[in-house]
């Protein structure tokens, strides 16, 4: 091993000693910014990686699900649960509940709601006495058509896609997730 | 004055801040800024690094047992980096081992360990034991078959010392290997023993810093003052430097290896070649030469012994000076250590280089991990990393095979014998036994309605003539496919065995072998036992050209998809390919 500072002498500083320490100062903090770089570049892109372009971390239920009989849905809204099989980081399960969805017919009509809250994401009930949709969080409530009829909520329940399957004999539901807290409703 | 200087003003106002920082730099290094004295502050920057990687795999590990190895496979090839971060952790645990030895060699060599420096002699050591704990700890937690098997041996020695097995069934909780293996490992790997080893940091930093460097011994106090310089900037420099080179060496080693290895899930019923991290090799090679009762001497009495050795150096150590040659006992001791280290290390590598079963058994280890990795892109199962190989399309056809065709037909014993054993199906033997034993429960003994073909004796048909026959027989399934291939069978052999099909055998009476014949009731061999033509036995066997009348086995088009059809046939397909 090379000894580095030989010959030196502290007890006469000189002018070619300060300028020696300035560099050796700058190089500190050079070669220690440099170090830290070697881990915390790799450790932005890493931790920012399920923000990157093409990445999905979770997966799955793109497709519609048969939630139950089309006869089965009327005027009392029904709520199923959603199942599909998901890719969850790692995992890949088969037949797991990703979410559920009030369904009602409304003058022959039928409605899929998401029972996402469109305010902060809780999950709305059924009032049996009011006849609506309310949020148990912060007492948003929804008419029977999804309509935000009180509370916090920036816009009406999402409305689902969904069609009906074997001649109108199955109801088949896409679930999907919306931004909360906003007006529009924009899928995640 | 700058807005930075205001600020830090304002807060060494309140805080002393400066002053804190100037007294943690301002130190004089008598005798001046060496390169000898770089090793704690590497170990230093090589801890704090660890922690901080750490703590970026944490934010993607679960430690489970069902998905420890998946979301480590989800590190290592799928979050962007996450190879590079893993890697340098992987690596920067094997850097500090040999730096710890080096700081260690460093603190002997200078006689550090000597009176007043003894306890920080001994934080030293404890937290040179910490490191390898470290290693131990975090071998374990990708689950993967290295570190499975590997760690096993180690619990597995420490279940045979007195006293042994309730500390291995504390540490692995319980007596077997499971969840609470990893949730106890991990939580000693990032709590216990960063916390445990950043305390001990503390107090060896606080009394070197209340001891200072031990200079050259050879140097007068009068030099030693004279040559004295601040530690700030100049040793912090040589530090910094040394760093940059460890740092540089670490990056390069992660880049040549694309990180750490990330072997096969673990897997209990397997027969994984285990072996521990190359500094843990000496003692690995250690236990070879103890056999049953005396293998505590290598377990525990030497460990133990060497640890007590180095415990006791500052009160083994009498001499007046710290001049290495008055202290050649001591050094010729810590020197033997070294050597036995080096030597054993050497031996276990040659050992194995040397050993075919173990580079047999690395071969396959390695397409496995290969095999699992690529698997795991789609997710693994929930019931955890061996689960992954439920994406492999053959174990699909496997499970399609036990529930459908398992009922009649056998592969390795798994299933019954109403119909041919699908065992090695179509290798020579197979096709040998057919022609000699047609009646047997292997072949059609089992199968209803099947009576007619009789037994070629040996008398009838030498085994030379039917090897031929067994060639034209394959040479016919080759024409069969879509791109034959000329080395599956013997060609001169396979034109013998056309010419005794032609004139002397009996066979043609019942088996056409002209592409486009039809049976009766009887298979063709033209492109007979190719994967299309066992997918369409599966599919509807009472085609003319197959069992036409003779057919017994249940149609299974419509009944299983194309997919599966396919699958399972090139399952039944690869039977054949082990002779």
């Amino acid at each position: 091993m090379s000894d580095e500072a030989k010959g030196q002498d502290t007890q006469t500083p000189s002018e070619g000693d300060d300028t020696r320490r300035a560099f050796l100062k700058v190089g500190v903090g050079a070669l220690g910014a440099g170090l830290a770089a070697v881990v915390v570049a790799p450790a932005l892109r890493y931790s920012l990686w399920p923000l990157a372009e093409g990445v999905e971390v979770t997966s799955g239920g793109d497709e519609f699900v048969v939630v139950g009989k089309r006869d089965q849905f009327g005027a009392v809204p029904v709520k199923v649960d959603i199942f599909a099989d998901r890719v969850d980081a790692w995992n890949r399960t088969k037949n797991v509940k990703i979410g559920s969805a009030w369904v009602v017919e409304l003058d022959g009509q039928l409605h899929a709601f998401s029972s996402v809250c469109p305010h902060l994401g809780c999950a709305v009930d059924y009032e049996a006495e009011s006849d609506k949709f309310v949020c148990p969080c912060h007492d948003s409530a929804f008419g029977l058509d999804g309509a935000h009829e009180a509370g916090p909520s920036p816009r009406p329940l999402d409305q689902l896609e969904f069609e009906e399957q074997q001649d109108g004999k199955l109801l088949a539901i896409r679930f999907e997730r919306f931004k909360q807290g906003i007006e529009d409703k924009v899928k995640v | 004055m700058g807005v930075g200087k205001k600020l830090i003003g304002w807060l060494d106002e309140r805080t002393g801040l400066v002053a804190l920082i100037k007294g943690g730099l301002d130190e004089d290094v008598p005798g001046g800024a060496r390169v000898r004295y770089v090793f704690g502050s590497v170990l230093t920057y090589l801890f704090l690094q660890q922690v901080v990687l750490g703590i970026l795999l944490a934010t993607y590990y679960s430690p489970s047992a069902t998905d420890a190895w998946a979301s480590t496979a989800f590190i290592q090839d799928r979050v962007a980096g996450g190879w590079f971060l893993r890697g340098l952790h992987h690596h920067g645990s094997s850097v500090m081992v040999v730096v710890v030895v080096l700081h260690l060699l460093q603190v002997v060599l200078a006689g550090a360990y000597r009176k007043p420096r003894e306890v920080n002699w001994w934080t030293g050591l404890f937290m040179g034991g910490l490191v390898l704990a470290f290693a131990l700890t975090g071998y374990l937690l990708p689950w993967d078959q290295k570190g499975y098997w590997a760690t096993q041996v180690a619990t597995g020695i420490m279940g045979t010392v007195p006293l042994g097995e309730p500390m291995q069934h504390t540490l692995q909780g319980g007596a077997q290997y499971g969840n609470l293996t990893i949730t106890r490992f991990y939580a000693l790997h990032v709590f216990v023993l960063p916390v445990t080893l950043t305390v001990l940091l503390g107090a060896h930093l606080y009394l070197f810093r209340r001891h200072g460097v031990t200079p050259p011994a050879s140097l007068s106090d009068e030099e030693l003052a004279r040559k004295t310089q601040p530690f700030w900037p100049n040793q912090l420099f040589i530090d910094v430097a040394a760093m940059a080179v460890t740092g540089a060496v670490l990056v390069w080693m992660t880049y040549r290896t694309h990180g750490a290895e990330l072997f096969a899930p673990a897997d209990p019923a397997s027969n994984f070649v285990a072996r521990p991290e190359w500094y843990f090799l000496f003692l690995f090679q250690l236990l070879k030469y103890f056999e049953g009762p005396l293998s505590i001497i290598a377990t525990v009495i030497i460990p133990g012994g060497v640890a007590t050795f180095l415990f006791a150096l500052p009160f083994i150590d009498r001499s007046e000076s710290r001049a290495a040659k008055k202290r050649g006992p001591v050094l010729a001791g810590v020197g033997l250590i070294m050597v036995g280290v080096v030597v054993l290390t050497a031996l276990a590598v040659v050992a194995d280089a040397n050993n075919e079963h173990y580079q047999e058994g690395l071969v396959a280890a390695h397409e496995d991990a290969e095999r699992t990795r690529e698997l795991a892109a789609e997710g693994v199962p929930p019931e955890g990393g061996t689960a992954v190989w439920q994406n492999d399309p053959q174990y699909a056809a496997i499970a399609v095979f036990k529930e459908t065709c398992a009922t009649c037909h056998e592969i390795d014993g798994r299933g019954a014998e109403e119909a041919p054993s699908l065992t090695h199906y179509n290798d020579r033997a197979w096709l040998r036994g057919a022609v000699r034993e047609p009646r047997s429960l292997t072949y059609f003994g089992g199968t209803k309605g099947h009576e007619e073909m009789e037994a070629y004796s040996v008398e009838d048909l030498p085994d030379e003539q039917l090897d031929a026959v067994i060639e034209f027989l394959l040479e016919l399934r080759e024409q069969g496919k879509d791109e034959p291939d000329p080395s599956a069978y013997d060609a001169k052999l396979a034109k013998q065995g056309a010419a005794l099909w032609e004139d002397e055998l009996d066979c043609s009476g019942c088996h056409e072998i002209e592409k486009g014949a039809d049976g009766v009731g009887t298979p063709v061999f033209w492109g007979r036992g190719t994967r299309a033509w066992i997918a369409r036995v599966i599919r509807n066997s009472s085609q003319a050209d197959l069992y036409g009348e003779n057919a017994e086995m249940p149609a299974f088009e419509g009944k299983l998809s194309d997919e599966e059809i396919a699958a399972l046939a090139d399952y039944v397909y690869a039977q054949g390919l082990a002779d």
